[in-house]
This record gives C-alpha cells, sequence and structure tokens, in this order.
C-alpha cells in the first residue's frame, strides 16, 4: 500500500511539467495583459524547450503534439499550427541536446533564440499564408522578447524541480 | 567544413528520428502528421468541419471547467478590493447621491417633456432586435487573436456573422459556430473591419480593431472634422449588420480617430446575440 502510494506520488511529480503545459493549454490561464498588451509571454515554448533539452521524457513528443492541438482548438488556429511550431521548438531543443556535451544556463539561453524565431516565424506563416488571420507584427516581437527575457527565470525553477524529481526517485 | 556539415547532419537526423526509452512517436513522424492535420483543416471539406466542430464544443467545455479555479480567484481577488475601498466609495456615492438628487429633478422635468413630443410627431419606436442571452465561457487572449467563447451555437439558431451585443451596444460579430458554442471576434481585434456611421452628419467610415481597447476609424470622408458629438453606429452596408446599432464614441488619441466603446469587450460575461431584427421591445 505504502510502495504504491509512494509510486503515485512519484508518478505525479514526473508528470507536474506535462499537467502544467496542459492546464496553460486548455484553460483560460492568461500570459497577456489587456490593459499592458505589449507584456505577453510564451510559457508553452518555455516548458517544451527546458524539459526536452533536460530530460526529454518528462513530456514525450507525443503529449507535446496533442497540447499544440488543444491549443489550436482553445485559439480557434486551424488545427495543427501550434502543434507544428511546438514540434519545431521540441527539434531545436533536442538538437542543442545531440550537439553540445555540457549544457548551461547560459548556453540553453542563447539558443533558446533559434528556437523562439523558427516557434513564432512558423505561427506567423501558418496564419498569415493559410488561416488569412492577420497578426500584429510588434505584439509578436514583444511575444518573443519577453519569452526569451523570462527564460533565465523558468530555467532556474525548472531545475530546482528537476532536482526535487531526482531526489525523490533515489529516496 | 565538411566534418562540421556532417556533425550538423547527424545531429539533426537523430534529433527528428530518435525516440528516447518512453517515447512512442519519432519528431519526424509527428510534424508530418501535424502537417497533414493542418492541410486537412484548412481545405474545409464538410466532414472535417463537423469532426472540428464537435471536438471545439468538447475541448470548450472542458476548457470552461479547467478555468474556474482562475475565474474564482479572480473573482475572490475582486471581492476583497472592493472591501478594501468601500468606505471611500461610500463617501464619494454620498456626494453622487447628493448630486442625482439635484439632477433628478431636471429629469423628470425633460422626460415629461419629451414624451409629450413624441405623441405629438408620433414617433414609431425605435425597434429593438431579437437576441438570444449567452454566456461568456472562454476568454483566453493571446497576440493573434482577440476572441471570446459563448455558450450558444447553431443548436439556439446562431449564425456566422450575427452581431453580439452587451448592454444594448455592438461589441462584436460571430465567426465561428459549433453546435454548441460559438466564437465571437471583439471589436478590437486586428482582423475586425465593420462599416459604421458616424452621427450627427452620418458619415460612413470603416471602424478597424488594432489589437488596443480603442479601435480606429478609416477611411473617413475628406472633409471629416471631430466634435464632442460624433456618436459610431452601425451603418449596415456590409449586408450582414442592421444599421444603428451603438458602438461608441469618436475621439482623437495620438493623431488619429479612435473610439472609445461604450462597452469594454473584454469585460464582459453575459452577451445578447443578435438573431433577427423585431418589433418587441422586450427581447432586448
Amino acid at each position: 500500500m505504502s510502495i504504491n502510494f509512494k509510486r503515485l506520488k512519484k508518478s505525479i511529480f514526473e508528470k507536474g511539467p506535462l499537467i502544467l503545459l496542459f492546464y496553460i493549454c486548455i484553460s483560460e490561464f492568461h500570459m497577456q495583459f489587456y490593459y499592458w498588451k505589449i507584456f505577453s509571454f510564451n510559457l508553452q515554448f518555455i516548458i517544451i524547450y527546458y524539459w526536452i533539452l533536460r530530460d526529454p521524457d518528462i513530456l514525450g513528443h507525443g503529449f507535446i503534439f496533442l497540447s499544440g492541438l488543444t491549443n489550436d482548438v482553445v485559439l480557434s488556429f486551424p488545427l495543427g499550427t501550434s502543434a507544428l511550431c511546438y514540434l519545431f521548438v521540441s527539434l531545436v531543443a533536442a538538437y542543442v541536446r545531440n550537439a553540445t556535451l555540457r549544457s548551461s544556463l547560459f548556453t540553453d539561453w542563447l539558443t533558446f533564440i533559434i528556437a523562439i524565431l523558427i516557434g513564432n516565424f512558423l505561427y506567423f506563416f501558418l496564419m498569415n499564408k493559410f488561416a488569412e488571420i492577420q497578426v500584429g507584427y510588434i505584439y509578436v516581437f514583444y511575444n518573443s522578447f519577453f519569452t526569451f527575457m523570462f527564460y533565465p527565470f523558468f530555467w532556474v525553477l525548472f531545475e530546482f524541480y528537476r532536482k526535487f524529481i531526482i531526489m525523490r526517485t533515489n529516496d | 567544413m565538411s566534418t562540421s556539415r556532417d556533425d550538423f547532419g547527424i545531429a539533426i537526423r537523430s534529433a527528428l528520428l530518435q525516440r528516447g526509452a518512453k517515447q512512442k512517436f519519432s519528431l519526424f513522424v509527428l510534424i508530418l502528421l501535424s502537417l497533414s492535420i493542418f492541410a486537412l483543416d484548412i481545405s474545409e471539406l464538410k466532414l472535417v468541419k463537423i469532426f472540428r466542430s464537435l471536438l471545439n464544443d468538447g475541448v470548450y467545455r472542458i476548457s470552461a471547467i479547467s478555468s474556474s479555479p482562475i475565474k474564482f480567484s479572480g473573482t475572490v481577488k475582486d471581492f476583497f478590493i472592493t472591501h478594501i475601498f468601500v468606505y471611500k466609495e461610500n463617501r464619494k456615492l454620498k456626494i453622487e447621491l447628493e448630486r442625482l438628487k439635484n439632477k433628478d429633478f431636471q429629469t423628470l422635468y425633460l422626460q415629461t417633456e419629451n414624451k409629450k413630443l413624441q405623441d405629438i410627431i408620433q414617433l414609431e419606436k425605435k425597434s429593438a432586435f431579437t437576441t438570444i442571452a449567452a454566456k461568456v465561457i472562454l476568454d483566453k487572449n493571446s497576440p493573434y487573436l482577440n476572441s471570446v467563447i459563448i455558450n450558444k451555437g447553431s443548436s439556439s439558431r446562431v449564425k456566422l456573422g450575427m452581431p453580439i451585443l452587451s448592454e444594448g451596444n455592438l461589441i462584436g460579430r460571430v465567426v465561428e459556430v459549433n453546435f454548441l458554442s460559438a466564437r465571437i471576434l471583439l471589436l478590437n481585434d486586428l482582423n475586425s473591419k465593420i462599416p459604421v456611421m458616424i452621427s450627427p452628419k452620418g458619415s460612413q467610415a470603416i471602424l478597424s480593431g488594432r489589437g488596443e481597447s480603442k479601435p480606429k476609424l478609416e477611411y473617413l470622408p475628406e472633409k471629416f472634422e471631430l466634435s464632442d458629438k460624433n456618436l459610431v453606429f452601425t451603418s449596415g452596408k456590409d449586408g450582414v449588420f442592421f444599421e444603428g446599432i451603438p458602438i461608441g464614441k469618436a475621439m482623437s488619441e495620438d493623431d488619429k480617430i479612435k473610439v472609445k466603446l461604450f462597452s469594454d469587450p473584454n469585460q464582459v460575461s453575459f452577451v445578447n446575440v443578435v438573431l433577427d431584427k423585431s418589433s418587441d421591445a422586450g427581447a432586448m
């Protein structure tokens, strides 16, 4: 009984980032503030990039794909748009993971620029060319900028959480 | 040079095709799947549309339920803020009450006079619209789209393009209809363009959303002069909206003519979907 409970607790902790990713995609959780509209950031990109880079088994590509589809439904984008963007962010993270031997906050942060650029460019391209949705360039720029600026903060937070999971696993 | 290119190729190939211990699909397969779904969705096949509509209804309901803790925390915050300012507000209200009492006498006089004048010219009472009330179940902002979801869809006779009112003022239009839900594109969204008429001269213009709280008036007549009395209504020129739905007040800001909306589209909880024109004033 106590072993089962311990396993369940461990499993819940391990699924924490995945639950957060899905919750952000499906709920009314705002990452944009109406009265200061230029301030918005893409927390999904940060979560996906960090966890694919650090521990790919926590999220899983299939779940990233599903969270993208959910986000598309909630925001009324053509199905597959967010999924494609998230998967390309994962691709950059997986590439960086393969190509680098030792990663640090600084290297992660710098390479994250490429992931944001590819992710947001894809959003922008698919929306403009296929969905005929007009996009405010300035809002996309600010979104990319604040996503980049917030990365170190979430990096520290997730790093702490990752160590916490490892500690519980080895407990 | 060629070695570094090889390294890049190997790393990319490995990232695309490699599967971790717990991964069931490679990135390559999922990217292909996403592209296929995207192509199917934008092809607008009838079967895909039906599937999407069912999916939307299901996800919106789950989304509304999962958003309840966020809504609850917002309500709690508002409750505390209201209580903190209650004393200050009370003092302000007492002063306001005195002022309104004085004004009440004037209003009564004007009401009587107005009724008399209406009787004289036998003015037809302004027709209202047949509307249905709907609740906003989801309001998620994004840099790409400014829209809300309501809990009424095609089962309640909601159709594409129908105007949406809040307290009798226009706040947006229906852009997506599912069986049990619909999506409203708000007036301040970048993709919102509505033909309007500006009183008192009846000048025609296009109300264009800018992603900000105040939409902009475009294509105004060359000699248009802004005054305090410039109210903006729908013109009905597009053949979709009915004419005369109040929208807001024209004003100048940053050398542009913008419209201060009568109802803030991002602060609504309940809305009215205009189904048809009606002489039934009670429908409003």
